[in-house]
């Protein structure tokens, strides 16, 4: 077997073999956080991973491949969930950053998800569990053709 | 904050080459290629903003993840976190798109966000992004002056110091974004990585700066992990130290060798330049650390041995194996030891770090050994010359008396001092180190060929090298071959012949006999 295909075995173990508790991991965390849709994962990753972006909501959405209208309404969500913060609007461009929230358990929640999401087997498994709904364009795109 | 009206980046070796500093408000263009090191530039210069002089700063960028850029920075010891936590530092992600509207809108939340942290520099990497999606034609170019322009503008206004970016590439309208940017840009530094042989070296060059004088010309640059940038200025550039300071004296002092000593005339003139000449093994470097240890044993003045081909273990051993205990001034920093490998030598680093130990610890005299693996190790003819010149020059400046040794390859006689590059003019002094062959033994001469100043023998004297370093063979005393060396004429010459018996004292007769 080469090489690339002992890592893929073992991935697929790993999600297999190791999985379930990984997955009650992953579960709990993204039930304590309030995000049951991977668009809103998606969006959320993005903020954290840019820091303070400024931007709109259709540049986000152009940048990480999502119809305009699901990561508006992802950062609704967000917004309200208190996992992001946005400043006020300058003509449709915002500032995104990730809330500086208090909960020491929440913030700890987020960083082990964050973490294990920079994992093949990590997005693997948030992909398994998190609802599809707010398809991006590539998908949608896919399904009309 | 610079009271001087200029900006200091503290990126070492860039302040100096831009004379102080950058005037305040001027807009800064880092350009070059990919890889030539824009991005950690701009970031450095937001960083010791921020930590050494307390001038907060936002650092902008369009396709970087700033996340990235934060692990990066961390390589160099930059907790840019932290910064940001401090509200010292904000860093944005943005579009091209967003950035040309924001800085000239009365409502933008980037400028709000710099007025919130007093922000006093602003770092933009990749503002070609800019130029991309406006297009390569004329309409669309004057666009992008002008929008170029409008931006400039709006920093000018919130007396905010920009340090941009700007890829210089194969893009089809690369040139044209560069050639604009460059002219309305106050400062252009450029970046270049080029290919060297089989090596890559690093350059950056001011190509302009309003307000201010520079360093003009191609200076060395290098990234070190764990520090940043380092820049190191040309050999080549003339110094700025000023003319005022004195270039010769008339103090005297002995070396504290006999062999020189004795030769030369009672001593040299202090901040004097002498350069030694011999064949590998005839004795340069012993009589390089005798010179140094003596200086500090007697003169009370600090030394310093610069070589490119022995390890300061090695050079501390072989000193010591000859009863000169290096080890001991080399531990109490009376004596300096630097030694860099001639593998890719990088001239203007190596020169940097020379006049930094000098400065650093008052050297009072040098010797470089050996100037012919500086000739091999820096290729160029014209940057050894330049190389050359330039430590003399410092030297003199100092009044720092120095000696440089020279491997002369010819084995038996002397027909040119430097084949590769007649120095002997630029030096006060020229000692010859010679091996002469007496039957069917070799035997160590030293004489005195020049020195300027000084009334120095013309006398070749046998020397022995043993403990306590180099001695001269007393006159009287008969060594093997029972003939003493002043029986012999044409000492330098690969055949020398002997005075007659009575005729041994009068050179000119000599010349007779032999004929």
């Amino acid at each position: 077997m080469s090489g690339v295909g002992r890592q893929v075995q073992y991935e697929e173990n790993a999600s297999m073999g190791r999985g379930k508790p990984l997955e009650s991991t992953v579960q709990s965390c993204l039930d304590g956080m309030g995000i049951s849709l991977l668009s809103e994962w998606d969006v959320l990753a993005f903020v954290y991973r840019h820091g303070a972006s400024l931007a709109s909501s259709d540049q986000i959405a152009h940048l990480i491949g999502y119809e305009s209208t699901v990561v508006k309404a992802a950062l609704d969500r967000l917004e309200s969930e208190k996992l992001i913060e946005r400043s006020r609007p300058s003509e449709e461009v915002r500032f995104y950053r990730i809330f500086a929230s208090s909960d020491a358990g929440r913030q700890r929640r987020l960083q082990q998800i964050v973490s294990l999401a920079e994992t093949r087997v990590g997005r693997l498994l948030l992909a398994k569990r998190l609802k599809p709904d707010g398809s991006n364009r590539d998908e949608k795109n896919n399904r009309i053709s | 904050m610079s009271k001087d009206g200029l900006i200091k980046t503290g990126i070492t070796g860039l302040d100096d080459i831009l004379l102080g500093g950058i005037p305040r408000t001027n807009v800064v263009l880092l350009q070059g290629v990919t890889g030539s090191g824009k991005t950690l530039m701009g970031l450095e210069v937001i960083y010791h903003g921020i930590v050494q002089y307390n001038e907060p700063g936002i650092i902008v960028v369009f396709e970087t993840n700033p996340n990235k850029l934060v692990r990066d920075a961390a390589a160099f010891g930059w907790n840019l976190e932290e910064l940001q936590e401090q509200k010292k530092l904000q860093i944005v992600f943005t579009t091209p798109q967003v950035f040309r509207h924001e800085l000239r809108s009365t409502d933008s939340l980037l400028l709000e966000t710099a007025n919130e942290i007093g922000a006093q520099r602003i770092f933009v990497d990749g503002i070609g992004l800019l130029n991309r999606d406006l297009g390569g034609n004329a309409p669309e170019r004057a666009g992008f002056r002008e929008m170029l322009q409008q931006l400039f503008e709006s920093l000018d206004r919130e007396n905010l110091t920009a340090i941009m970016s700007l890829e210089v590439g194969s893009a089809p309208n690369s040139m044209a974004t560069v050639e604009m940017t460059d002219f309305l840009a106050d400062t252009v530094i450029q970046l270049g990585r080029d290919r060297k042989g089989r090596r890559i070296q690093r350059s950056l060059e001011v190509l302009k700066s309003r307000g201010q004088d520079y360093e003009t010309g191609e200076h060395t640059m290098h990234i070190t992990e764990g520090q940043g940038v380092q820049i190191f200025r040309r050999v080549q550039a003339p110094s700025r130290a000023g003319s005022k300071q004195p270039t010769s004296s008339t103090m005297r002092s002995v070396i504290g060798v006999d062999a020189v000593d004795t030769l030369i005339g009672g001593g040299i003139f202090d901040g004097s330049t002498t350069m030694v000449v011999g064949i590998s093994g005839v004795g340069k470097t012993v009589l390089g650390t005798q010179i140094l240890r003596e200086g500090v044993l007697k003169q009370k003045t600090k030394g310093l041995l610069v070589s490119l081909d022995e390890h300061p273990a090695q050079i501390i051993r072989n000193a010591q194996t000859l009863g000169l205990n290096l080890e001991e001034q080399v531990a109490d920093g009376t004596i300096q030891i630097l030694f860099e490998s001639p593998q890719e030598l990088d001239v203007d680093a190596h020169y940097a770090r020379i006049i930094k130990l000098i400065e650093e610890h008052d050297i009072k005299r040098m010797v470089i050994d050996g100037m012919t693996s500086y000739s091999t190790a820096i290729g160029e003819l014209a940057v050894y010359r330049d190389f050359v010149h330039a430590i003399v020059a410092y030297s003199k400046q100092r009044l720092m008396t120095s000696f440089f040794n020279y491997e002369n390859p010819e084995f038996l006689g002397v027909s040119s001092y430097m084949p590769d590059f007649p120095l002997s003019s630029i030096v006060d002094n020229l000692i010859l180190m010679s091996l002469v062959e007496i039957n069917n033994s070799l035997h160590r001469c030293i004489s005195v060929v020049k020195a300027r100043g000084s009334k120095h023998s013309f006398d070749t004297r046998e020397f022995v090298i043993g403990q306590g370093g180099i001695s001269l063979v007393p006159l009287e005393r008969n060594l093997l071959p029972p003939v003493p060396l002043q029986a012999y004429s044409s000492l330098l010459s690969r055949a020398p012949t002997r005075f007659s018996g009575s005729k041994r004292k009068n050179g000119a007769a000599a010349v007779q006999d032999k004929e």
